[in-house]
């Protein structure tokens, strides 16, 4: 921009000062050419003194204008300022912004000089007569304020860029260093921007700023290994790559919410808030409204995927990020960009929390859907209470987010009641409906599931041709299902006492109506009528007869029932107890009172087969799921 | 943001309606009546876009008010077609054809119009980066008076942003990434080692946030086209017909987005997908796509793509000028020359203007399409799921 040179002859007659001028050497020829070296030589040998005076010369000057000084004479000593200052400001040469402070300062302050003067100019109005001089005195000044500033903006962006304290790779690196930027270089920040704010390059300097950010932010939530999907990718990935990239997006959003957002709003702030508050807040708004976004997407992606079972708990897991890390993020920004936010959030949370309802309902289908016609062998526990009762543990891991995710997203039952009955006809659970009235409606959908768990156990439980073992397998189940419940604090209290109390009533009806298939019938054998000695005799084919079929009867029951399933050791050993009691009392008396009518020797063998005690072992052998037993022990 | 405004209302008006048609016996007749209005209200819409994108004084076509009136028609279309959807039908129905396959195909249409929704709106930060670097130009060029330093201020920042403006089909990455070089070779060469690194950084970093790698707008314009059939014979009538007509809008949207607003990846975008042209509803739609694809394959020759916007032409076509006024510069300035180049400059200013007041409500409104059209997707299925409970519960 050779134009924007000063000619020699707009100065002449204007003396630099003049300990400059004796102490120069002039070395060439042209006079043009000797002022103009004098000029540079007496900046290099002491530029400060003239720059010194020339700056309180010009400082004077500005601070004697008043806004209602529309028309006053500009000094002859402008001109020769800026020669002084011109290559200062120029940025050639200079050092690396933040290694030399003190000539930072210079620069800032020159430029500050610049910058007021070039304002003040435009504000004055020129004589008519002076009005071209003036034109390219402005002119001038402006031009040297241009080239500063392009100077500076290419410092701020290399600070931005450039100067950050090595952010190291591992996992390990301090989050404090977010952003990562020393003292030093954040006040150096700082003093460009509000010199290129306040010389009216506000737009440059931001440009450079949210663009720079921006970039570093990208990178660094890479760092963390979360990888940006499209909602179509995340729709077509397999769930354990999802699970994977869960994983990774809680670590980002917490990281973000809790570390990268709190320490861009400080940089932001640190760089301009101390004037310019509003500039800050909406380049931190700007900046991380996008990243939010973003991370929210992946939300959205994810709750718009197939919804199945498994799911459940991730969903939860990224619901309780939300809910939980959202706060930490109170306060940082302002009022409507917060509003947009909190909105964003909530609706990704909604999102989450009805996906996470209708996958938690879905259980219902499931149950329902569980028809299969072939019993579980032996009575035992089925695979469905099985899978039930851990899904329902693990969830009511969740039990508070789940609750709360009912109450504030179940909407479908707000607007119509009727889509789902929340209660089976005919199922247990309408006796107590004064206890529903105060439960959560997570509670209520627990105990949905829990009574069609029930009605499904009926249905299998009558594909067992025998009733005794339908008892069993009930029993079994009935049990399975209150230990699962005891064993969970957190589902027990949704249960509550009186649930597990007629639960427990249930299971001694089972054992009740068990013993009464089983076992009265074969103390029927040892019925004493028909059997009362007479002059002391007694009937003794009759007696034959009962000890025989007792035998059979009891072999029989051995045989098959030995081969059901009682799972878990208390109810088994409660189970045989409490048959042996029964069984072991009335036989023994039997024995007692009517084995003297037998012939010793080879009725006794033939008719009594059991003692008492073998009885007992025969019993411990009950419900052991083994039918090879009652093989290998039949005498 | 009103993402969710409409919700309310719309649920009233289904369950208003849903009772109107349970208390009707005719209920195959309502329903083709409400096809009727449908499609006739989709009509009147786009023939109203159609008679503004006629406008000359920088509404009309692809210009940023244009295209907020474009997603409002889609908000109300979709409305509509939600009801049309849903109201009075036996969720069955859903499940059975042409149902069963049409509806999850709008469904993954709707999937890649959610990605689209987000690269445009991403890419609205690209044009707020035009916007700032006009809006540059223009605080210098309306300093009086005006000098050296001032011009080459505007020149430096309308440099920059005619390269931005050059996209080239096929040269996309290259074109954006030097824009991105010159910005600081303009200045004072400083900074080689971060230009390594823009060399690195991925194709739309710098200017605005990025979509997954890889992912390409003109891919998923054309795969959401791809399976867009009109229904024929017995299925042209209800209710096949307004998936295929929400279908097509939604295409035609999004593709009108992709256009306008430089996203990511816009290599080989269609310039046509086929609307069976004897649909009355769909003849405003056809004229403003062939409208549209004409300005394509304009931009095209110039490989100047990325403006399509009306505002970007617009502060393009007045950075070239004011661009060779810097060239020309010579202080002092000519006079005439200035009277000229402050009109520019005041245009130049309105446009800024207008962006700064319309980008945003554009991009929150980008979003609201975004969360509506998610919302809906999720009540159709969730509507899917109660019909399955429903026939479950009763077996």
């Amino acid at each position: 921009m050779e134009n924007n040179h000063h000619l020699p002859d707009d100065h002449t007659g204007i003396s630099p000062v003049p300990g400059a001028k004796d102490d120069a050497e002039p070395k060439l020829d042209s006079e043009a050419e000797e002022i103009k070296n004098e000029e540079s030589q007496a900046q290099e040998s002491d530029p400060h003194f003239d720059l010194e005076k020339a700056s309180e010369d010009i400082d004077k000057f500005l601070s004697s204008l008043t806004s209602d000084d529309v028309s006053v004479e500009v000094p002859e000593f402008v001109e020769k300022y800026l020669d002084l200052v011109e290559q200062k400001v120029s940025g050639e040469g200079r050092p690396k912004w933040c290694q030399v402070p003190d000539e930072d300062s210079a620069f800032l302050e020159s430029l500050d000089r610049v910058s007021k003067l070039t304002k003040s100019l435009r504000e004055l109005k020129p004589e008519e007569e002076k009005s071209e001089s003036r034109g390219s005195l402005i002119n001038r000044v402006g031009g040297i304020q241009q080239r500063a500033m392009s100077y500076l903006e290419e410092e701020f962006r290399f600070l931005l860029e450039e100067s950050k304290t090595a952010e190291s790779e591992s996992e390990s690196a301090e989050p404090e260093a977010f952003p990562g930027y020393s003292d030093d270089v954040v006040s150096g920040l700082s003093k460009i921007a509000k010199q290129m704010i306040s010389g009216g390059y506000e737009s440059e300097c931001c440009q450079i700023y949210i663009m720079s950010r921006r970039n570093a932010f990208e990178e660094s939530i890479q760092r963390l290994g979360f990888e940006k999907y499209s909602i179509d990718e995340v729709q077509r990935m397999s769930w354990e790559s999802l699970e994977r990239e869960i994983a990774t997006w809680i670590k980002a959003f917490k990281q973000c919410a809790t570390v990268y957002f709190p320490g861009e709003k400080t940089l932001a702030d640190r760089v301009f808030s101390a004037e310019f508050p509003s500039i800050s807040a909406s380049l931190f708004s700007n900046l991380t409204r996008g990243i939010l976004i973003q991370l929210l997407n992946f939300v959205e992606g994810i709750a718009m995927t197939k919804r199945s079972a498994e799911k459940l708990f991730k969903f939860l897991d990224i619901y309780e990020t939300l809910r939980d890390t959202v706060p930490a993020m109170d306060g940082l920004f302002q009022d409507e960009c917060e509003n947009e936010l909190k909105t964003e959030t909530n609706t990704a949370r909604s999102r989450l929390g009805e996906a996470a309802i209708f996958i938690f309902c879905d259980l219902e289908n499931s149950i329902k859907a569980d028809t299969a016609k072939t019993p579980v062998p032996g009575g035992a526990v089925h695979p469905l209470t099985r899978y039930t009762m851990n899904y329902l543990k693990y969830a009511c891991e969740y039990k508070e987010t789940l609750e709360q995710v009912f109450n504030e997203h179940s909407k479908i039952e707000q607007i119509d009641p009727t889509n789902r009955p929340p209660f089976e006809e005919g199922s247990f659970m309408n006796s107590m409906d004064s206890e529903n009235e105060n439960q959560t409606p997570f509670a209520v959908q627990l105990m949905t599931v829990m009574d069609l768990l029930d009605t499904n156990l009926e249905g299998k439980a009558k594909l067992y041709k025998d009733v005794a073992l339908s008892n069993i397998f009930m029993m079994n189940n009935g049990h399975y299902i209150l230990q699962k419940i005891k064993g969970s604090a957190e589902i027990y209290s949704v249960m509550g006492d009186t649930w597990c109390r007629k639960r427990s009533s249930d299971l001694r009806q089972y054992h009740k109506n068990y013993q009464r298939e089983t076992w009265n019938k074969l103390l029927g054998c040892l019925n004493h009528e028909g059997l009362n000695p007479v002059h002391g005799k007694v009937a003794k084919p009759l007696l034959k007869e009962r000890f025989k079929s007792f035998n059979q009867m009891f072999d029989e029951i051995h045989r098959t029932q030995s081969s059901w399933v009682v799972s878990g050791e208390q109810l088994q050993s409660e189970l045989r107890v409490s048959i042996s009691a029964l069984v072991i009392p009335a036989y023994r008396s039997f024995l007692g009172r009517f084995s003297q009518f037998l012939d010793a020797g080879r009725q006794t063998e033939k008719y009594i087969k059991f003692q008492p005690e073998d009885l007992e072992n025969y019993i411990d052998e009950l419900f052991d799921g083994n039918p090879m037993s009652t093989a290998r022990r039949k005498p | 943001m009103p993402a969710t405004d409409n919700q309310g209302s719309f649920l009233n008006r289904i369950s208003i309606r849903r009772n109107q048609v349970v208390s009707m016996d005719g209920n195959h007749e309502q329903e083709l009546e409400d096809l009727e209005l449908f499609q006739k209200h989709v009509a009147d819409r786009f023939a109203d876009l159609l008679s503004q994108s006629e406008d000359t004084l920088g509404d009309g076509l692809l210009s940023i008010s244009w295209l907020r009136k474009l997603l409002d028609v889609f908000l109300c279309c979709e409305a509509e077609y939600k009801a049309i959807l849903l109201l009075g039908r036996d969720p069955s129905q859903i499940s059975k054809p042409p149902l069963d396959k049409l509806v999850p195909e709008f469904h993954d249409r709707v999937v890649k119009a959610l990605d689209v929704c987000n690269a445009v709106s991403h890419a609205v930060e690209t044009v707020r980066n035009y916007q700032k670097l006009a809006e540059i130009a223009v605080t210098a060029l309306e300093q009086r008076p005006i000098g050296d330093g001032q011009v080459r201020r505007a020149k430096k920042a309308l440099n920059s942003l005619m390269i931005l403006l050059e996209e080239k089909e096929g040269s996309n990455h290259k074109s954006t990434e030097r824009a991105w070089s010159f910005g600081r070779r303009s200045t004072n060469a400083t900074t080689s080692s971060s230009k390594d690194r823009a060399t690195s950084a991925s194709q739309f970093r710098s200017l605005s946030w990025s979509m997954s790698r890889g992912w390409s707008a003109a891919k998923q314009i054309q795969a959401m086209s791809s399976n867009l059939v009109a229904p024929r014979g017995g299925e042209s009538s209800s209710p096949a017909l307004p998936v295929y007509i929400m279908s097509t809008i939604t295409v035609f949207v999004m593709w009108a987005l992709v256009a306008a607003i430089p996203c990511q990846e816009r290599n080989g975008l269609l310039t046509h997908f086929p609307v069976s042209k004897q649909l009355g509803w769909a003849q405003s739609i056809i004229a403003l796509q062939e409208k549209i694809a004409e300005e394509w394959k304009k931009k095209k020759e110039k490989n100047r793509l990325a403006g399509l916007l009306e505002e970007t032409q617009r502060i393009e076509k007045l950075g070239v000028s004011l661009i060779e006024f810097a060239d020309s510069f010579q202080f002092p300035p000519d006079a005439d020359r200035l009277e000229e180049v402050a009109v520019q400059v005041a245009e130049l200013g309105e446009t800024c203007k207008k962006m700064e007041e319309g980008l945003l409500p554009l991009q929150q409104q980008i979003r609201e399409v975004f969360h509506r059209v998610v919302r809906s997707r999720t009540e159709v299925l969730d509507l899917l799921d109660q019909g399955g409970k429903a026939t479950a519960s009763i077996m």
